[in-house]
């Protein structure tokens, strides 16, 4: 009913409400980059984890390998002769010339010819997916073969990934929680002065008998407006700059990280961003409201 | 209530209707004793009290429909009879053509006149009104004071607060004066109300 539409207690009109909106919308911006950063992050992790946890790779020093034309079984020949014999393998595979050459260019360059260089030969092991091999027993019977063999597993190399991963997501999640602190405190400053700026108005309404619960609703109404206002603005502006993003980096050589684009569930976390400053948005004012008129005489 | 300029009408008024407290003494409000009164016990009490205060006090932002309506809509009546109820409380008072104008466009009694509307729309059970005739001419404070034996006759126990003197002796109620710091009752010649 259009009687009762308007708010008793004028704040649309105040300054604050045209640079709240903003606030706002900046603080979910950078609280959506940094979760959409920290879920990329883990599902890269999930996804080189995947890659990796069946594989493994042995590296033989080139001196082993003897050239095109033997006639006894070299290092490398004994080596995939052990493979072939350790259950749970799926392949073993040498890696060609060509592909380790294409794998090393980024760091060479393509001036670098691979036959100048003292380049290992590389035999890429697959699992299957349910075998549970003996990682150790395996080295240690390629140790017999070959001395200075190395074979990796990877998990040395995901480990600090993954570390780096976790440091990664809790510089994000305090990100957020900063951003809400943020949020709250701006929040119960804006409230504190528009009851002041608006005390004759909030006066009178006490005197014509008006709860304390009245009153706060009337500034929950203004937080929340702004609020999603602000909230939706932040959140087109963190999509548009992930799209952007994900463009940019499309074209990119070497690209280790998936494909940044966003999944079922970064879309969830993303629209309940502004859901959630609403709320604590909210929530912020009946507080501060309550509590300010609480201590009045 | 009458008393010279200065003599404490408003601040004895100011304390009934609950917007300061006394320094020493009492105040007794339907059967209550006001000091004891909780927050939402005082905002209680204050629904049942309407006050025309001397400055008006009626919101800017808020047409005079609106500013009307405000003690309803606090008190959470919000149907669509209320909007009649007001228009018709407004036109009653004179004001039928400024139902959507701001107070800052109305001239002094008119403002005067939307404040009594307001403090009479939720049938208060006591109207406190603080020189609630100053600003108006001698017909509308005499049309004004007539609503207000109305609404005594119906139940509203009412204090007005003036200097006009021939007011006071054109009609015969009980007159509390306020000289020197003390207060003298007059009660009426006839006895009435
Ligand atoms: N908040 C206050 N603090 C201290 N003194 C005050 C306060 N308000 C009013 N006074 C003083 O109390 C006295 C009574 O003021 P009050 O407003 O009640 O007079 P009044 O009888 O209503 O006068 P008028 O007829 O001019 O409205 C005045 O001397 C005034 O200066
Ligand atoms: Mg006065």
């Amino acid at each position: 009913m259009m009687l009762f539409a308007r708010r008793d207690v004028p704040l649309d009109s105040d300054a604050s409400g045209r640079f709240l909106p903003w606030l706002v919308a900046i603080m979910v911006y950078l609280a959506a980059l940094a979760l959409i950063s920290a879920l990329t992050m883990s599902r890269a992790i999930g996804h080189w984890q995947e890659g990796l946890s069946g594989t493994l790779t042995i590296q033989i020093p080139p001196d082993q390998v003897v050239a095109k034309a033997k006639s006894a079984p070299d290092a490398l020949d004994r080596v995939l002769d052990l493979l072939i014999a350790t259950p749970g393998v799926r392949e073993a595979k040498v890696m060609e010339p060509e592909e380790i050459e294409r794998l090393l260019r980024p760091w060479l360059g393509a001036a670098a010819s691979l036959a100048e260089l003292p380049v290992p030969v590389l035999i890429s092991v697959t699992f299957n997916p349910a075998a549970e091999p003996d990682f150790a027993a395996l080295a240690r019977a390629v140790a017999k073969i070959s001395p200075d063999a190395v074979v990796d597993t990877h998990q040395a190399w995901l480990g600090k990934v993954r570390d780096l991963a976790r440091t990664v997501q809790g510089i994000a999640i305090l990100v957020v929680v900063l951003i809400a602190g943020c949020a709250v405190m701006i929040v119960a400053f804006a409230t504190r002065m528009g009851l002041s700026v608006h005390g004759h108005v909030i006066e009178l309404l006490h005197l014509i008998g008006a709860r304390d619960s009245y009153v706060a609703s009337q500034f929950q109404a203004h937080v929340l407006s702004f609020a999603l206002r602000g909230g939706m603005i932040g959140l087109l502006l963190a999509v548009g700059t992930v799209f952007l993003a994900g463009e940019v980096l499309k074209g990119s050589e070497a690209m280790v990280l998936p494909e940044l684009a966003l999944q079922p569930l970064d879309w969830s976390v993303l629209l309940l961003l502004p859901v959630a400053v609403a709320l604590v948005a909210t929530l912020t004012a009946r507080f501060t409201v309550l509590r300010t008129l609480a201590r009045m005489p | 209530m009458t008393g010279a300029s200065g003599a404490g009408k408003s601040s004895l008024l100011s304390m009934i209707y609950l917007a300061r407290k006394p320094s020493a003494g009492r105040i007794r409000l339907f059967e209550r004793d006001v000091t004891t009164l909780s927050r939402p016990e005082t905002a209680m009490m204050r629904r049942k009290i309407g006050v025309v205060f001397q400055d008006f006090r009626l919101l800017d932002h808020l047409t005079a429909l609106e500013n009307v309506a405000l003690p309803l809509k606090i008190s959470g009546q919000r149907d669509e009879k209320v909007r009649r109820h007001v228009a018709e409380l407004l036109a009653w008072v004179g004001l039928s053509e400024h139902l959507d104008s701001y107070p800052p466009t109305l001239s002094g009694g008119q403002k005067q006149r939307v404040a009594i509307a307001r403090a009479v729309v939720g049938r208060p059970s006591l109207l406190i009104a603080d020189e609630p005739t100053g600003n108006v001419d001698d017909r509308m404070a005499v049309r004004l004071l007539y609503l207000f034996e109305e609404l005594n006759k119906l139940g509203t126990t009412i204090v007005i607060a003036t200097h006009n003197e021939s007011l006071v002796a054109r009609f015969d109620h009980p007159v509390v004066r306020l000289v020197d710091g003390g207060v003298r009752v007059d009660r009426p010649r006839k006895g009435r109300a």
